[in-house]
Protein backbone atom coordinates (compact mmCIF):
# COMPACT_ATOMS: atom_id res chain seq x y z
CA UNK A 1 0.00 0.00 0.00
CA UNK A 2 0.95 3.42 -0.49
CA UNK A 3 1.10 5.96 2.11
CA UNK A 4 -0.04 9.40 1.16
CA UNK A 5 3.21 11.34 1.44
CA UNK A 6 2.43 15.53 1.00
CA UNK A 7 6.15 16.14 -0.55
CA UNK A 8 5.32 14.01 -3.57
CA UNK A 9 2.29 17.02 -4.09
CA UNK A 10 5.21 19.60 -3.59
CA UNK A 11 7.79 17.93 -6.20
CA UNK A 12 4.81 17.30 -8.59
CA UNK A 13 4.18 20.88 -8.70
CA UNK A 14 7.32 21.49 -8.77
CA UNK A 15 7.89 19.27 -11.91
CA UNK A 16 4.51 21.41 -13.53
CA UNK A 17 6.35 24.57 -13.56
CA UNK A 18 9.58 22.89 -14.53
CA UNK A 19 8.37 21.84 -17.60
CA UNK A 20 6.45 24.42 -17.72
CA UNK A 21 9.20 26.79 -18.39
CA UNK A 22 11.31 24.49 -20.04
CA UNK A 23 8.70 23.42 -22.97
CA UNK A 24 7.77 27.46 -23.02
CA UNK A 25 10.84 29.57 -24.93
CA UNK A 26 11.06 26.93 -28.03
CA UNK A 27 7.87 25.22 -28.02
CA UNK A 28 5.56 28.58 -28.12
CA UNK A 29 3.48 30.16 -30.75
CA UNK A 30 6.45 31.70 -32.36
CA UNK A 31 8.07 29.06 -33.92
CA UNK A 32 7.88 28.56 -37.77
CA UNK A 33 7.31 25.97 -39.90
CA UNK A 34 9.49 23.53 -40.45
CA UNK A 35 9.86 22.47 -37.06
CA UNK A 36 13.65 21.94 -35.91
CA UNK A 37 15.80 20.20 -33.65
CA UNK A 38 19.72 21.62 -33.42
CA UNK A 39 21.94 18.49 -31.97
CA UNK A 40 25.68 18.97 -30.88
CA UNK A 41 27.51 15.96 -31.99
CA UNK A 42 30.97 15.11 -31.66
CA UNK A 43 32.26 16.45 -35.49
CA UNK A 44 29.75 19.73 -34.72
CA UNK A 45 25.99 20.20 -35.22
CA UNK A 46 23.23 18.36 -36.57
CA UNK A 47 19.46 20.07 -37.43
CA UNK A 48 16.53 18.16 -38.08
CA UNK A 49 13.64 19.06 -39.64
CA UNK A 50 10.08 17.91 -40.18
CA UNK A 51 9.33 18.27 -43.70
CA UNK A 52 6.57 15.43 -44.58
CA UNK A 53 5.63 14.94 -47.79
CA UNK A 54 7.66 17.72 -49.48
CA UNK A 55 10.23 16.36 -52.54
CA UNK A 56 13.56 16.61 -51.82
CA UNK A 57 14.22 18.59 -55.33
CA UNK A 58 11.72 21.26 -53.39
CA UNK A 59 13.74 22.21 -50.77
CA UNK A 60 17.44 24.10 -51.06
CA UNK A 61 19.26 24.70 -47.69
CA UNK A 62 21.39 27.03 -47.46
CA UNK A 63 24.62 28.89 -45.34
CA UNK A 64 24.97 31.87 -45.06
CA UNK A 65 26.72 34.28 -42.32
CA UNK A 66 26.62 31.58 -39.82
CA UNK A 67 23.06 30.51 -39.96
CA UNK A 68 20.96 27.77 -42.20
CA UNK A 69 18.61 28.70 -44.50
CA UNK A 70 15.72 26.01 -44.63
CA UNK A 71 13.21 26.83 -47.74
CA UNK A 72 11.44 25.22 -50.08
CA UNK A 73 7.57 24.68 -51.02
CA UNK A 74 4.90 21.58 -50.27
CA UNK A 75 3.58 21.28 -53.34
CA UNK A 76 0.04 20.09 -52.84
CA UNK A 77 -1.42 17.31 -53.51
CA UNK A 78 -4.96 17.77 -54.14
CA UNK A 79 -7.30 16.13 -56.14
CA UNK A 80 -10.27 16.99 -58.55
CA UNK A 81 -12.11 14.13 -56.38
CA UNK A 82 -14.46 15.20 -53.52
CA UNK A 83 -12.75 15.48 -50.13
CA UNK A 84 -14.02 14.07 -46.51
CA UNK A 85 -11.13 15.74 -44.56
CA UNK A 86 -8.72 17.84 -45.53
CA UNK A 87 -6.38 18.58 -42.56
CA UNK A 88 -2.80 18.84 -44.00
CA UNK A 89 -1.15 22.00 -44.82
CA UNK A 90 0.47 23.32 -48.15
CA UNK A 91 2.67 26.06 -49.13
CA UNK A 92 5.80 27.95 -48.96
CA UNK A 93 8.31 28.06 -46.35
CA UNK A 94 11.75 29.93 -45.40
CA UNK A 95 13.12 28.95 -41.97
CA UNK A 96 16.74 30.69 -40.56
CA UNK A 97 18.49 28.84 -37.50
CA UNK A 98 21.39 30.61 -36.09
CA UNK A 99 24.33 28.80 -35.72
CA UNK A 100 25.96 28.42 -32.15
CA UNK A 101 29.44 28.81 -33.60
CA UNK A 102 31.06 29.18 -37.16
CA UNK A 103 31.18 26.37 -39.33
CA UNK A 104 33.00 24.56 -41.88
CA UNK A 105 31.25 25.64 -45.09
CA UNK A 106 32.94 23.16 -47.53
CA UNK A 107 31.69 20.11 -45.16
CA UNK A 108 27.95 20.76 -45.23
CA UNK A 109 25.83 17.32 -45.74
CA UNK A 110 22.19 17.63 -46.30
CA UNK A 111 19.68 14.25 -46.58
CA UNK A 112 15.99 13.65 -46.64
CA UNK A 113 14.45 10.51 -44.80
CA UNK A 114 10.93 9.22 -43.87
CA UNK A 115 9.92 13.16 -44.41
CA UNK A 116 13.09 14.07 -42.10
CA UNK A 117 15.45 16.81 -43.61
CA UNK A 118 19.06 15.85 -41.44
CA UNK A 119 22.26 18.90 -41.83
CA UNK A 120 25.10 17.68 -41.12
CA UNK A 121 27.65 20.11 -40.21
CA UNK A 122 31.26 20.19 -39.03
CA UNK A 123 32.81 22.77 -36.84
CA UNK A 124 35.10 25.03 -38.20
CA UNK A 125 39.23 25.28 -37.53
CA UNK A 126 38.63 28.67 -36.80
CA UNK A 127 36.11 28.29 -34.15
CA UNK A 128 37.63 25.27 -32.12
CA UNK A 129 40.06 26.78 -28.83
CA UNK A 130 43.50 27.18 -29.66
CA UNK A 131 46.79 27.24 -27.94
CA UNK A 132 48.83 29.96 -28.01
CA UNK A 133 52.65 29.53 -27.38
CA UNK A 134 54.13 32.08 -25.11
CA UNK A 135 57.95 32.61 -25.60
CA UNK B 1 -4.55 17.74 -15.11
CA UNK B 2 -2.51 14.31 -15.89
CA UNK B 3 0.73 14.75 -15.53
CA UNK B 4 2.81 12.70 -17.76
CA UNK B 5 4.49 9.65 -17.13
CA UNK B 6 7.97 10.63 -18.01
CA UNK B 7 11.09 7.51 -18.27
CA UNK B 8 14.45 8.86 -19.05
CA UNK B 9 13.30 12.30 -20.08
CA UNK B 10 10.67 10.37 -22.58
CA UNK B 11 6.99 11.04 -22.39
CA UNK B 12 5.82 7.36 -22.39
CA UNK B 13 2.04 7.65 -22.70
CA UNK B 14 2.52 10.88 -25.31
CA UNK B 15 1.51 9.95 -28.90
CA UNK B 16 0.53 11.69 -32.06
CA UNK B 17 -2.45 11.87 -34.00
CA UNK B 18 -1.42 11.89 -37.39
CA UNK B 19 -3.19 14.98 -39.91
CA UNK B 20 -5.15 13.07 -42.66
CA UNK B 21 -6.63 14.03 -45.92
CA UNK B 22 -8.99 12.24 -47.21
CA UNK B 23 -10.91 11.89 -50.36
CA UNK B 24 -13.37 9.64 -52.12
CA UNK B 25 -13.10 8.51 -56.07
CA UNK B 26 -15.73 6.46 -57.87
CA UNK B 27 -14.09 3.00 -57.03
CA UNK B 28 -11.96 3.77 -53.73
CA UNK B 29 -11.14 5.95 -50.56
CA UNK B 30 -7.52 7.39 -50.39
CA UNK B 31 -6.17 8.32 -47.49
CA UNK B 32 -3.06 10.10 -46.81
CA UNK B 33 -1.78 11.05 -43.42
CA UNK B 34 1.33 12.28 -42.76
CA UNK B 35 3.56 10.13 -40.49
CA UNK B 36 7.21 12.00 -40.54
CA UNK B 37 9.93 9.46 -38.74
CA UNK B 38 8.67 6.28 -39.27
CA UNK B 39 9.83 3.79 -41.01
CA UNK B 40 7.84 1.00 -42.99
CA UNK B 41 8.61 -2.10 -40.98
CA UNK B 42 7.31 -0.24 -37.81
CA UNK B 43 4.23 0.46 -38.98
CA UNK B 44 1.11 -1.09 -38.37
CA UNK B 45 -2.29 -1.47 -39.96
CA UNK B 46 -5.16 -3.42 -39.02
CA UNK B 47 -8.86 -3.39 -39.75
CA UNK B 48 -10.70 -4.70 -37.29
CA UNK B 49 -14.50 -4.48 -37.09
CA UNK B 50 -15.46 -1.53 -39.34
CA UNK B 51 -12.10 0.22 -37.10
CA UNK B 52 -9.28 0.94 -39.37
CA UNK B 53 -6.17 1.66 -36.95
CA UNK B 54 -3.15 3.06 -37.76
CA UNK B 55 -0.56 3.08 -35.59
CA UNK B 56 3.27 3.87 -36.43
CA UNK B 57 6.02 3.29 -33.82
CA UNK B 58 9.53 6.02 -33.54
CA UNK B 59 13.11 4.62 -32.91
CA UNK B 60 14.13 6.73 -30.06
CA UNK B 61 17.87 4.68 -30.16
CA UNK B 62 18.68 7.06 -32.75
CA UNK B 63 19.73 10.06 -30.46
CA UNK B 64 22.40 8.86 -28.61
CA UNK B 65 25.52 10.56 -28.81
CA UNK B 66 23.66 13.70 -29.94
CA UNK B 67 23.45 16.39 -27.33
CA UNK B 68 19.96 18.34 -27.55
CA UNK B 69 20.39 21.93 -27.96
CA UNK B 70 17.28 23.23 -29.09
CA UNK B 71 13.63 21.71 -29.90
CA UNK B 72 10.70 22.32 -31.33
CA UNK B 73 9.37 19.08 -31.72
CA UNK B 74 9.94 15.71 -30.19
CA UNK B 75 8.64 12.50 -31.86
CA UNK B 76 6.15 10.31 -30.18
CA UNK B 77 4.48 7.07 -31.72
CA UNK B 78 1.52 7.62 -33.99
CA UNK B 79 -1.60 6.36 -33.77
CA UNK B 80 -5.31 6.91 -35.24
CA UNK B 81 -8.54 4.86 -35.88
CA UNK B 82 -11.26 5.81 -38.37
CA UNK B 83 -14.67 3.96 -38.42
CA UNK B 84 -15.15 2.75 -41.67
CA UNK B 85 -18.56 1.54 -43.10
CA UNK B 86 -19.57 -1.71 -45.17
CA UNK B 87 -18.77 -0.44 -48.23
CA UNK B 88 -15.29 -0.99 -47.87
CA UNK B 89 -13.34 -4.25 -49.96
CA UNK B 90 -11.47 -5.34 -46.63
CA UNK B 91 -9.13 -7.74 -48.59
CA UNK B 92 -7.85 -5.38 -50.96
CA UNK B 93 -6.65 -2.18 -48.82
CA UNK B 94 -3.36 -0.96 -50.49
CA UNK B 95 -0.66 1.12 -48.40
CA UNK B 96 2.39 2.88 -49.17
CA UNK B 97 4.96 4.73 -47.15
CA UNK B 98 6.32 7.80 -49.26
CA UNK B 99 8.64 10.48 -47.73
CA UNK B 100 6.69 10.28 -44.64
CA UNK B 101 3.13 10.42 -46.19
CA UNK B 102 1.09 7.19 -45.68
CA UNK B 103 -1.33 6.70 -48.47
CA UNK B 104 -3.92 3.87 -47.90
CA UNK B 105 -6.54 2.83 -50.64
CA UNK B 106 -9.63 1.35 -49.62
CA UNK B 107 -11.51 0.07 -52.78
CA UNK B 108 -14.88 -0.04 -52.28
CA UNK B 109 -16.93 -3.27 -53.12
CA UNK B 110 -17.86 -4.19 -55.89
CA UNK B 111 -21.77 -3.90 -54.72
CA UNK B 112 -21.53 -0.13 -54.47
CA UNK B 113 -19.45 0.51 -57.38
CA UNK B 114 -21.54 3.08 -59.55
CA UNK B 115 -22.81 1.07 -62.23
CA UNK B 116 -24.55 1.58 -65.94
CA UNK B 117 -27.34 0.15 -66.38
CA UNK B 118 -27.72 -1.54 -69.98
CA UNK B 119 -31.33 -0.54 -71.46
CA UNK B 120 -32.85 -3.37 -73.13
CA UNK B 121 -35.68 -2.53 -75.87
CA UNK B 122 -38.69 -4.27 -75.20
Amino acid sequence: MLTYNIFDDVLELRNLVDNFFRDVPSRGASRDYPYIDLYETDAGLQISAILAGVKPEDVSVELVNNSIIIEGEKKSDYTEHPYIRKEREFGRFKKSVKLPYRVDAGNVQAAMKDGILTVKLTKSEDAKPKRIEIH
Amino acid sequence: MATKRMKDNYCEECMIVPVADIYETDDAYSLKLEMPGVKKENLEITMNDNELEISGKIQKDETNGKNLKYSEYELFDYYRSFRVGNDIDRNSIKAELDNGILTLTLHKSEEVKPRKIQITAS
